[in-house]
């Protein structure tokens, strides 16, 4: 069982206040990823539910339980560090189980473990290791045999994948999103990559500045954003934002269009631009155009080869379905 | 970045140190400082009336006094010249290319492993001794008398055992900071045109100069306490001849009896220490960051 | 990048630092090689290097005569006793200020390391009297006592430099894992700054073995260590120089063997970091 409630959960650091008074709830078996930019306090919060930071205000509960005053070894909660953290004087079977002995757990129930761990995260070659001896994926899967050996309540993710190079991050990220499926067990995930994000999360805590933005299902945010931060962090390439009279004529203040919304043409369209960098990538072409009266280019995605290219004029085409429109403080018009 | 419970234990887990310590520092101090006022002398047991600075006033016009000010003063200043010096140029030589250096290295830095009473007898008998010193032997065998050190130079012969305890302490700190030097720094240099000489001056010594001066700190709190060496080669004699404050503060604590008057002097030590310690923890605190 | 140097060059850096490296040994080589030597050859005329009779008798004289190895076995108590009492109480005292700073750490180190300035002398009074008053005069617990609080200051230090390398992180992933601070310091803290907790070690026994004010003033004849037991030798009887020699060579051993394996926590102890 793992359901994580917050209420009204503040914490300041003397007089800076990172995070205003919030309120989440996290089902159990959850996948929650809180996704941000960095300094927007989704690792201090992750750092309070795990009990390593004393909230300023407000209420933790796991499984209904007052967990607020709890220190971290008794919230049944097991983490796993964007540094890995492994206990580097240990050998990679002694790292594993290292929480079942603080459990005070008898030898054979935690060799039976250890084993089991470490078939699932294919580590039984690499048992009698060190930490410094293994590549930078293999820590990473110790750092997570060390948590779920504990059969924990939850699990909590501080960035695991910050260190991975780029194809070894696609992989764990699999793996995790497999453990996942396997474990049922409540997941919280902190990164700062909106593409993690949407691939992993049952749901999406988008935060800036300490506070929730919004919080929701991948295909949620992507496809009505409660304001103007969540419409340009989730999504890649970002989303177009355009004022003025193309915003008016469209009834708000602000309206933002993906790049995969709108459609290119060599001879006709809604708007009319130049084509500044082209990006063809084979399965997609990437354009970047100018257009009268923006200083930024407007990106426009079209599947497959185009053949636009640089100085070029271009005519293109939002999909007005698709259109998001924004007020004056920059939240959603429904 | 921590929680209340590490806070709290964190409080609990320095109290020992810090107890003991403030415990090591006030009381004695404060007792140091209250036997000042006393007439006590242990030879003469009864009443110790209180008699306000009178220890201070006998402590300052001792005759003796002066001369261990003086001793201080030229034992400090001394070894800190001959160790400065020697040291850079110490340090700039083992930092050449050498075959063997770390042997080399080792044998420099040795003399500071050597306790002070036994560098003071072996300097003090098989160097200074008059007839079978090495030094008496040398001479004789040049056609030379010979120098009867501790009886006639009493202070420089002081001078010189210290010396050769400090100097591999301040050729290895002068050394550890001349190999932090970036050598890319004087290879722009020499591009720039700079010869070998100028090289040391404008570049070396500057970066040295940091390295030098909590050289000078760190001796000057360790060079107002020597003591051993003097009790061990000439206690403080002949006369006062090579008496320091620590020396005549023991001397008449310990051998005259007299705790209020040797309490003036350690409370005069303990604030002469301070001005050279007020310095040396400023450079330490710039230097640390928390 | 290091230039290849001409040899010239070196040959003279070479010939320079073996001289002066020679001469600075000098004293301790001639104190070794004396402890060889009859007395009579001890202060022969000319002096012999080398060439002579070589001898252990002064070794198992000194002992003899002087119970040598009492004095040895003070100076091993009151080294190792002072430094093991000394990091039991550092440990967690640097703890404290390397994983949980407050505003106030940096203030308290300072006070700490300013303790380690206060001159001897200056309290050596109160502190002979207190111990003469509670029977402290002479014992080794009282001077495992003094060794302790001078060089605690030092021991606090380096295991605060020591522990500030280690990553937070690994302390914190222990707390999740569920170790109570006593495990966190046993089973994780520890261990990983063997090294460091060595180092300090091995400086804080030199620094003891060598004391010798405190020592000398706060012994007689039973818990002398070596520092004391060999100023005895400045009476008349350090005329017999093969025996001072000898007396003087295994006092110093020890050490000089444990200072060669520290010199770089020489530098790191003893300046508190004031020079990298």
């Amino acid at each position: 069982m793992g359901r994580i409630v917050l209420k009204d959960v503040a914490k300041s650091f003397g007089d800076v206040h990172v995070i205003p008074p919030l309120n989440l709830e996290i089902e159990d078996g959850e996948f929650v990823v809180f996704v941000g930019p960095s300094g927007c306090g989704k690792s201090t919060l992750l750092r309070l539910i795990a009990g390593l930071e004393d909230v300023s205000g407000g209420v933790i509960e796991i499984d209904g339980e007052d967990a607020t005053g709890m220190p971290p070894a008794k919230r049944r909660l097991a983490m796993v560090f964007q540094s890995y953290a492994l206990y580097p004087h240990m050998t990679v079977r002694k790292n594993i189980a290292f929480p079942l002995k603080m459990a005070g757990m008898d030898k054979a129930e935690q060799a039976r473990r250890i084993e089991n761990a470490a078939k699932v995260l294919n580590l039984t070659d690499y048992l009698d290791r060190r930490p410094g001896q293994l590549s930078g994926g293999q820590r990473q899967r110790v750092a997570i045999g060390r948590a779920i050996v504990r059969e924990p309540a939850a699990f909590l993710f501080d960035e695991p994948l910050s260190n991975l190079d780029a194809a070894l991050r696609v992989g764990m990220r699999l793996e995790i999103s497999e453990l996942h499926e396997r474990l049922e067990t409540t997941m919280i995930y902190v990164t700062h990559d909106q593409v993690e994000a949407m691939t992993m999360a049952d749901k999406i805590v988008v935060l800036q500045a300490g506070r929730i933005e919004q919080v929701g299902s991948p295909l949620e945010l992507y496809h009505t954003p409660r304001n103007r931060f969540v419409a340009g962090f989730i999504g890649s390439p970002k989303m177009n934002i355009l004022e003025g009279a193309e915003a008016e004529k469209r009834g708000g203040h602000a309206i933002g269009i993906r790049p995969e919304h709108i459609a290119p043409s060599a001879t006709t369209g809604t708007w009319k631009g130049v084509v500044g960098v082209s990006e063809h990538l084979g399965s997609d072409t990437f354009f970047h155009v100018h257009m009268d009266g923006r200083r930024e280019p407007l990106t426009v995605r079209a599947g497959g080869e185009v053949s636009l290219h640089h100085g070029d004029a271009i005519f293109l085409t939002p999909d007005e379905e698709k259109i998001h429109r924004f007020d004056h403080e920059g939240l959603r018009i429904a | 970045m921590a929680t209340q419970h590490s806070r709290a234990a964190a409080r609990t887990m320095i109290s020992p140190a810090v107890i003991l310590l403030l415990g090591w520092m006030l009381i004695p101090l404060g007792l140091t400082i209250y036997f000042s006022f006393l007439r006590y002398n242990l030879l003469m047991p009864g009443a110790n009336p209180f008699v306000g600075f009178e220890n201070y006033a006998y402590f300052f016009t001792d005759p003796a006094f002066w001369p261990a000010v003086i001793n201080t003063l030229l034992l400090v200043g001394g070894v800190l010249l001959i160790t400065i010096v020697g040291g850079v140029l110490l340090a700039l030589l083992l930092d050449q290319p050498i075959w063997g250096r770390g042997i080399v290295r080792i044998l420099v830095i040795a003399p500071f492993f050597v306790m002070p009473t036994v560098s003071a007898l072996v300097w003090k008998n098989m160097f200074f001794h008059p007839v079978n010193g090495l030094f008496g032997q040398l001479a004789k065998g040049l056609g030379f008398e010979p120098f009867d050190f501790l009886a006639q130079a009493p202070l420089a012969s002081i001078i010189l055992i210290v010396s050769w305890q400090w100097l591999p302490f301040a050729t290895l700190i002068l050394l550890t900071a001349l190999q932090s030097l970036d050598s890319e720094q004087l290879e722009a240099a020499e591009m720039d045109g700079a010869g070998a000489l100028s090289r040391f001056r404008h570049i070396a010594l500057p970066h040295l100069a940091r390295a030098i001066t909590v050289v000078i700190l760190i001796q000057t709190i360790f060079l107002l306490s020597v003591f051993a060496e003097i009790l061990v080669t000439t206690n403080g004699g002949p006369g006062n001849a090579s008496t320091n404050l620590t020396y005549l503060i023991y001397a008449q604590s310990l051998l005259q009896f007299d705790v209020g008057l040797g309490s003036a002097g350690g409370v005069f030590a303990i604030l002469l220490a301070n001005i050279v310690a007020f310095f040396l923890m400023r450079m330490i605190g710039k230097n640390l960051d928390l | 990048m290091a230039r290849a140097v001409t040899t010239n060059r070196k040959v003279v850096s070479t010939v320079f630092g073996w001289a002066i490296a020679i001469l600075i040994f000098f004293p301790i080589l001639w104190t070794i090689l004396t402890s060889f030597k009859t007395e009579a050859e001890a202060i022969a005329s000319p002096p012999s290097f080398l060439v002579f009779d070589w001898t252990l008798e002064n070794y198992s004289t000194v002992q003899e005569r002087s119970d040598y190895f009492l004095h040895f076995m003070n100076s091993v108590i009151l080294s190792l006793g002072s430094t093991v009492l000394g990091l039991l109480i550092a440990i967690p005292a640097a703890w404290s200020m390397a994983f949980v700073p407050a505003k106030r750490t940096k203030d308290v180190l300072m006070w700490m390391l300013s303790t380690k300035m206060l001159p001897p002398v200056g309290v050596l009074v109160p502190i002979y009297l207190i111990f003469r008053d509670i029977g402290l005069l002479d014992t080794r617990l009282g001077l495992v006592i003094v060794l302790t609080l001078i060089n605690l200051p030092i021991i606090i230090w380096m295991l605060f430099t020591y522990f500030r390398e280690i990553p937070g992180d690994i302390l914190e992933a222990a707390r999740m894992d569920g170790a109570s601070l006593r495990d966190e310091i046993i089973h994780v803290l520890t261990p990983m700054a063997v090294p460091g907790i060595a180092s300090t070690l091995l400086l804080n026994v030199i620094l003891a073995w060598n004391e010798a004010f405190w020592t000398l003033n706060l012994t007689a004849a039973n818990a002398a260590p070596l520092t004391a037991f060999i100023a005895s030798y400045s009476s008349p009887e350090g005329l017999f120089y093969a025996k001072l020699s000898a007396a003087s060579t295994m006092a110093i051993a020890p050490i000089l063997i444990l200072g060669w394996f520290s010199q770089k926590q020489l530098v790191r102890g003893l300046t508190f970091g004031a020079v990298k």
